[in-house]
């Protein structure tokens, strides 16, 4: 367990139960990683439930019910997720079979088919970077060849070394801790299979017993979107129009959804209508994604680097603004008490982030 | 002469505005606000249902990026994944008039944000931006059951736009704001003011968002300290084309909703160089200068003692009209009733 707070008193108004079918973006730049604040939102809406952890938290006026969490990792596999929320004190996998937890493993297996003859893997995922904070590096994905030997098996959780974690070696197949998403198709036919298939998963974590008869609130979390776009592009039918729309399909699913992007200077800027200059399609299409998602946000969260440089004691800058769509429900005055705020963060080395204001 | 033209541009402008808003008359059938991340449009498309309420018009929304209907919407058509034409008989179809009232014949049609539909890959060659909206406007219905209908379309400046198919295609942006007949660009008050206050010193003006170009900034706007929300507000930028094809520009500011209940019906839209904080009153320095000095002797005149002297014919006029030599010249005086007569110096 980390020495101080799990969640930062100053992160609390707003990581903690985003309202009813908002949607927060997450924007963050390649110095200044955003996992530690999406693990934030996790423990946000799992750490009450998890009885290892007794601290009480503050949780506005969902106080009491449960709300359970959906991951979908394009970036990260669920080995690294496991691990950094294990420095939370999160036991994910105890928690996905509790079915208060899923995740959707996007990474993985995207871009090989699954009736594809599979080679026998011996070697195991390598997370170069589980063991430290989460840092600036991307993921090297050493292994990117299928894990089972047969397609009954594709869907089957990863076979990690040390199974003392509990994570469930069930051969179910929707069931398992981790769902691998497969890019078959060109164009949108590929995004309504994804829709389909987290839709399912969220449906079921959604209708899973545990609750007081009524349906669960289901936290969506879609980690880097982005790296869709990047993989496709225009070219093969998919834009920033239908990843938009297969992120509007997925929140009408959920009560809440978060989706993290890179903001980039060059992702952004280069085709930004105030540059003039030629931009490449990739950056195009990711500018109008990144930019049509704050627009259609609630709130969003930009993480950025600090403006003076480095410094040992300062990871970034958090920048919390109204998005586009913030005030579009009568409500919001009443319900959303946060305002607009820019925090310094810093990840330490045990994972533990301190938040503090400039100066303080 | 320059308060008089103010005061005539305050009252026409002020009366456009609130025309164009409550869509009176159709006086935009076609209306583009163009807004930004710094400055969505949501107040303003707020006020327009608001004011499409009062006037019990009926209201469609077109939504191409909300989930859920904003109040006060009559129809919800969500676009997402449907194809223009579906699009436009889905919206057709939601309002038949006459089927209530016969008065009710106006509807208003929002369209949250066009760009998607602008952006998306599955355009047919066959679409044309014009059709489209045009056929909201004129639906292919019988004359008879005419309905004005007024559009209004959102569309963000900051997402850039698709490369363009071909080099001599006008991008959608220019179609758009050649086929507007009003356009309203929408700006952060606090952020005029900011920009105003930097150029009346001379200073580059800043700017904000996605335009600062710094890395992992896609918001610059930050709320204001609550001592200082007074700078709330939204500031429109309106350009109205008559139908002669002049146009009219003009700047307004909106204040934030949280102002007037929503059953006002007066104006709250005020011109923007009205506002205290964007022209301060200037009537201070410029009556300092008129002042003439103090002292304890009366030195101005009065309305009447201006006007009487005003009134007095000079000696040199009468010289002019010569009458020979000697004659002319002569000083005639009217005795006013408060002068006394004096025997020996008015002798003539």
């Amino acid at each position: 367990m980390p020495s101080q707070l799990a969640l930062p008193h100053l992160l609390i108004p707003y990581v903690s139960s985003p309202p009813q079918s908002s949607l927060t973006v997450l924007s963050s730049v390649l110095g200044a990683t955003g996992n530690w604040l999406v693990l934030r939102f996790l423990y946000a809406a799992l750490g009450t439930s998890a009885a290892s952890n007794g601290e009480p938290m503050v949780r506005g006026h969902e106080a009491g019910r449960k709300s359970r969490v959906v991951l979908v990792s394009f970036l990260q596999g669920w080995e690294f997720w496991r691990l950094e929320a294990k420095r939370l004190g999160l036991d994910l996998a105890r928690l996905t079979e509790t079915q208060q937890f899923a995740f959707v493993d996007g990474l993985s297996e995207l871009f090989s088919s699954p009736t594809a003859p599979a080679q026998p893997s011996p070697t195991l995922y390598q997370y170069p970077e589980a063991g430290t904070a989460p840092r600036t590096t991307l993921p090297i994905r050493s292994q990117r060849s299928p894990l089972a030997p047969g397609p009954a098996g594709l869907r089957q959780p990863i076979p990690v070394s040390t199974t003392s974690d509990g994570s469930p070696h069930k051969s179910a197949r929707e069931a398992g801790p981790v769902k691998r998403l497969h890019l078959p198709v060109d164009g949108v036919a590929a995004l309504d299979l994804f829709e389909r298939e987290i839709t399912a998963v969220i449906n079921r974590l959604k209708s899973s017993p545990g609750g007081d008869g009524n349906e669960s609130e289901v936290l969506l979390v879609v980690d880097q979107p982005d790296l869709l776009l990047a993989a496709t592009g225009p070219s093969r039918c998919i834009g920033a129009t239908e990843i938009g729309e297969w992120i509007m399909g997925l929140q009408q699913a959920a009560t809440a959804t978060v989706a993290t992007v890179s903001a980039d200077s060059p992702l952004i800027h280069n085709a930004s209508v105030y540059a003039h200059q030629a931009a490449t399609p990739l950056e195009t299409e990711h500018a109008a994604f990144a930019v049509e998602l704050a627009h259609r946000a609630d709130m969003v969260m930009q993480l950025r680097n600090l403006e003076t440089g480095a410094a040992r004691d300062v990871s970034g800058v958090l920048r919390v603004s109204k998005g586009g769509a913030w005030g579009r429900r009568e409500s919001a005055g009443v319900e959303e008490s946060w305002e607009e705020k820019e925090v310094l963060y810093f990840v330490q080395r045990d994972g533990g982030v301190i938040v503090f204001g400039r100066g303080e | 002469m320059a308060p008089s033209n103010l005061s005539h541009r305050q009252t026409h402008n002020l009366l456009l505005i609130s025309k164009l808003l409550s869509l009176r008359d159709t006086a935009s059938p076609l209306t583009l606000l163009l807004d930004s991340l710094e400055q969505p449009a949501t107040p303003l498309v707020k006020e327009y249902i608001r004011r499409a309420r009062l006037s019990k018009i009926h209201v469609t929304l077109v939504a191409f990026e909300t989930l859920k209907p904003f109040d006060g919407v009559d129809v919800f058509v969500s676009a997402r994944r449907k194809t223009p034409a579906d699009i436009v008989k889905e919206v057709s179809a939601a309002y038949t008039p006459g089927s209530s009232d016969n008065l009710n014949r106006r509807r208003l049609i929002l369209i949250d944000s066009i760009n998607p539909l602008l952006r998306s890959t599955h355009l047919d060659k066959s679409f044309d931006l014009s059709t489209f909206l045009s056929s909201f406007i004129v639906p292919g219905g019988t004359p008879t059951s005419k309905v004005d209908s007024s559009v209004v379309v959102t569309f963000h400046q900051d997402v850039p736009g698709r490369c363009a198919q071909s080099p001599y295609v006008p991008s959608p942006l220019t179609i758009l704001t050649y086929l507007a007949t009003t356009v309203i660009k929408l700006h952060s008050f606090s952020h005029i003011l900011t920009q105003k206050a930097a150029r009346d010193r001379s200073l580059v003006p800043p700017v904000f968002g996605i335009e600062e170009e710094k890395d992992g900034v896609l918001l610059g706007r930050l709320d204001k300290p609550v001592g200082k929300d007074t700078v709330e507000g939204v500031v429109l930028e309106m350009e109205y084309r008559r139908k002669s094809g002049r146009g009219v520009l003009e700047w307004y500011l909106l204040p934030p909703a949280s102002r007037y209940p929503a059953t006002h019906v007066r104006e709250i839209v005020t011109l923007l160089d009205d506002h205290p904080l964007y022209r301060p009153p200037e009537e201070h320095n410029a009556r300092g200068e008129e002042e003439e000095p103090e002292s304890t002797f009366e030195l101005r005149l009065t309305e009447r003692q201006r006007r009487e002297r005003e009134g007095v014919v000079l000696p040199y006029f009468d010289a002019q009209q010569g009458d020979g030599p000697g004659e002319g010249g002569r000083i005639l005086y009217d005795m006013g009733e408060e002068d006394d007569f004096d025997e020996e110096e008015d002798e003539i």
